[in-house]
C-alpha cells in the first residue's frame, strides 16, 4: 500500500487513517459492468477499496461506448469483466479483482452476496434489481440501488433490515409498461452522475460516515438540472424486510429472471 | 448542417439518437462542436471521458501538470503507468482509445492572462476543471469577454458545485465579487477530496455542456447546484447578474484580462 496514493482522502476528517484502512479491508461486489458499473468500479478502485467483485455476462458492443467509460473501441467483442479488470488494475495495481463472467441468477445470488461487505446494483432490468434487493435483505448485505433511463435516474441505499426497494415499489413493473433503454435512449453523462452517487454511497457505508440514502430516494433529472431526495417509510407489510416476511428465500424467481426483457441502464 | 453520421456512428450513438432532445440533428451538433476543458484532473477526467463518449467532435485539453500518484485516488482518466507524464497527453490517449471519431487538441501550458483569449476563442463552450480562485476568475472573465458560455464546477472536501455562466446572465464575479481572504482557504494539496465527489460534479458539468450544445432542457443558468456527498443533499441557490459587476454589469470597468495573481494574491498581503 502506498501512503501517497490516497493522501488527499486520508486527510479528510470523515476518512482518516482508520477509514482508509477500512476501505483497504473492504470488499464490494458490482453486479453489472455497464453504464452504472463503469463509474462505480472506477471510483471504488480509485478510493482504495481493497477487493472488488465484478459480475457481468456480457461482451462489449459499439453501442455501449456512448456511456460505458471503462471500455475502449479496441475492446469490442471482449468480455466486460475481463476488460474492466485490466482497466482497474491499470489505475491501481494493488487492487484485488474477482472477475465473474456469469449471469446474476437466483440460484447463486445469495452465495455471491455473502462473499462481500457491500453490493452495488449496476444492472439494467427491473426483475434483476428486485432479485438483488431480496438477496441483499436475506443475506443482510448493504445494497446501493441505482437506475437510469433517458435523462434521469435514481439511487437508494438499502441497509440490512430495510427499508428496501419493495417498501417503495412492491413489485417490479410490468415489462411492457417500461420502455427499454434501447427504445427510449439514455444520455451517458446521466449514468455517470447516478453511478458516481452510488460510489459515494458505497464508500460512506464502508466508512460508516455521513448519512446514506437509507429510507430516502434520490431522483436526478439531468434535463431540468434538478435533484430531489424524498423520504419513504418502512412498509410494515413489506414482503421481504418486515417482521413477518413472506419472501424467505429466492425460490419465487424463475431461473430466467435476468434475461434482458425490460432494460433500464 | 451537412455533417452526416456514418454507419459506425449511428451504432455508437444509438442510445442518443433515441432521445428526442438529441436525435440525429443533436448528434450532428455534437460532432460539429468544439469544447475546451481547462484542468484535466479530478473534474476534467469525468468531463472529458463523458464528452468524448458522447461524440463531441473536437475536445481541447489544457493543463500544464504531470500525473502524480496522489492524483489517482480520483482522476480516472489517468493510470499508474502514466505517473510523471503530461496530463493532457495521458488523457488524450485515453479519449482517443474510447472514441477514435473525436479530435483531441492538447495545450500543455498553464492558462494565464497572456494566452487565455487566443486559446478560448477557438472553442464554442468552455468547461472549468481548475482548482484555484485565480483560474476561476480568469476563465470567467475571458469567457465573458469572448461571449462564450462557461460550465463552472468546483469541489472542496466533501462538497461541490456546478453552474453555467451564460454571457450577460451572470459571471463568477457576480457570484463571488471578491476572492476569499488570506488563510480562509488552504492551499490545494492540503485539502482532502472525497474520491467519487468529482465524478458527480464532473458528470453534471458534462451533462450541462451537452445541453448547451444541443439546446436541450434547462441549463443551470442563474442557478448554482450545491452537492454535499456526506449528507447526500443537492440544493439550488439562484443568483442574478449583478448590475454593478465590474465585468458584466451595466457600467463595466474590466474590458481586458487583468493580473489575476495580483487580484487574488493582493488579498493575501493586505
Amino acid at each position: 500500500m502506498n501512503a501517497e496514493r490516497h493522501h488527499r482522502q486520508r486527510i479528510l476528517p470523515q476518512v482518516g487513517e482508520a477509514g482508509q484502512g477500512r476501505l483497504r479491508q473492504a470488499s464490494i461486489l458490482v453486479v453489472g459492468l455497464g453504464a452504472l458499473g463503469s463509474p462505480v468500479a472506477l471510483y471504488l478502485a480509485a478510493a482504495g477499496v481493497g477487493r472488488l467483485g465484478l459480475l457481468d455476462d456480457q461482451r462489449i458492443e459499439l453501442s455501449n461506448l456512448n456511456r460505458q467509460v471503462l471500455y475502449q473501441t479496441g475492446d469490442l467483442g471482449r468480455r466486460k469483466v475481463e476488460v474492466a479488470r485490466e482497466r482497474l488494475l491499470a489505475l491501481d495495481p494493488s487492487l484485488l479483482v474477482d472477475a465473474m463472467a456469469e449471469t446474476f441468477r437466483p440460484a447463486t445470488a445469495a452465495r455471491r452476496l455473502q462473499d462481500y461487505d457491500v453490493v452495488v446494483d449496476g444492472t439494467d432490468a427491473f426483475e434483476t434489481k428486485f432479485l438483488l434487493n431480496d438477496a441483499a435483505i436475506l443475506t443482510a448485505t448493504p445494497l446501493i440501488h441505482g437506475a437510469a433511463l433517458q435523462w434521469g435516474g435514481q439511487v437508494i441505499t438499502v441497509l440490512p433490515g430495510g427499508p428496501c426497494l419493495r417498501c417503495l415499489f412492491h413489485e417490479p413493473p410490468d415489462p411492457e409498461a417500461v420502455p427499454s433503454c434501447e427504445q427510449a435512449g439514455i444520455l451517458g453523462a446521466v449514468t455517470g452522475v447516478v453511478g458516481s452517487v452510488q460510489a459515494e454511497e458505497a464508500i460512506k457505508v464502508v466508512l460508516g460516515a455521513g448519512e446514506p440514502l437509507r429510507g430516502r430516494i434520490l431522483q436526478h433529472d439531468g434535463l431540468r438540472g434538478e435533484n430531489r431526495t424524498i423520504a419513504f417509510p418502512r412498509d410494515p407489510d413489506c414482503p421481504v424486510c418486515s417482521a413477518q416476511p413472506r419472501i424467505r428465500d429466492l425460490s419465487r424467481y424463475a431461473e430466467q429472471v435476468s434475461a434482458r426483457g425490460h432494460v433500464m441502464a | 448542417m451537412t455533417t452526416e453520421l456514418n454507419q459506425a456512428e449511428l451504432e455508437r450513438y444509438a442510445r442518443h439518437l433515441s432521445l428526442e432532445e438529441i436525435g440525429d440533428a443533436g448528434q450532428r451538433k455534437l460532432k460539429e462542436a468544439r469544447v475546451l476543458i481547462v484542468g484535466i484532473g479530478a473534474l476534467g477526467s469525468p468531463v472529458s471521458l463523458y464528452l468524448a463518449a458522447a461524440g463531441v467532435g473536437t475536445i481541447g485539453l489544457a493543463d500544464h501538470d504531470h500525473v502524480r500518484l496522489s492524483n489517482l485516488q480520483r482522476q480516472i482518466a489517468h493510470s499508474t503507468a502514466g505517473v510523471g507524464r503530461p496530463k493532457v497527453e495521458e488523457a488524450a490517449r485515453a479519449l482517443f482509445a474510447l472514441n477514435p471519431e473525436a479530435t483531441i487538441e492538447t495545450e500543455p501550458t498553464r492558462v494565464d492572462e497572456r494566452n487565455a483569449m487566443s486559446l478560448l476563442a477557438k472553442y464554442d463552450v468552455i468547461v472549468d476543471g481548475t482548482d484555484s480562485f485565480m483560474a476561476r476568475y480568469l476563465l470567467s472573465d475571458a469567457a465573458y469577454l469572448l461571449q462564450r458560455p462557461l460550465v463552472h464546477g468546483s469541489i472542496f472536501r466533501i462538497e461541490g458545485q456546478v453552474t453555467v455562466f451564460s454571457p450577460g446572465r451572470g459571471c463568477y464575479r457576480c457570484l463571488y465579487p471578491e476572492p476569499p481572504p488570506p488563510g480562509a482557504i488552504e492551499a490545494s494539496p492540503d485539502v482532502g477530496v472525497f474520491a467519487a465527489l468529482p465524478g458527480v460534479i464532473g458528470t453534471i458539468q458534462a451533462t450541462e455542456t451537452l445541453k448547451l450544445i444541443t439546446g436541450s432542457g434547462e441549463p443551470l443558468i442563474n442557478r448554482v447546484l450545491l452537492h454535499d456527498a456526506m449528507a447526500m443533499t443537492f440544493r439550488e441557490v439562484r443568483y442574478r447578474r449583478n448590475p454593478v459587476c465590474p465585468l458584466c454589469g451595466d457600467h463595466p470597468r474590466i474590458h481586458t484580462l487583468v493580473d489575476y495573481e495580483a487580484f487574488v494574491g493582493a488579498r493575501s498581503v493586505r
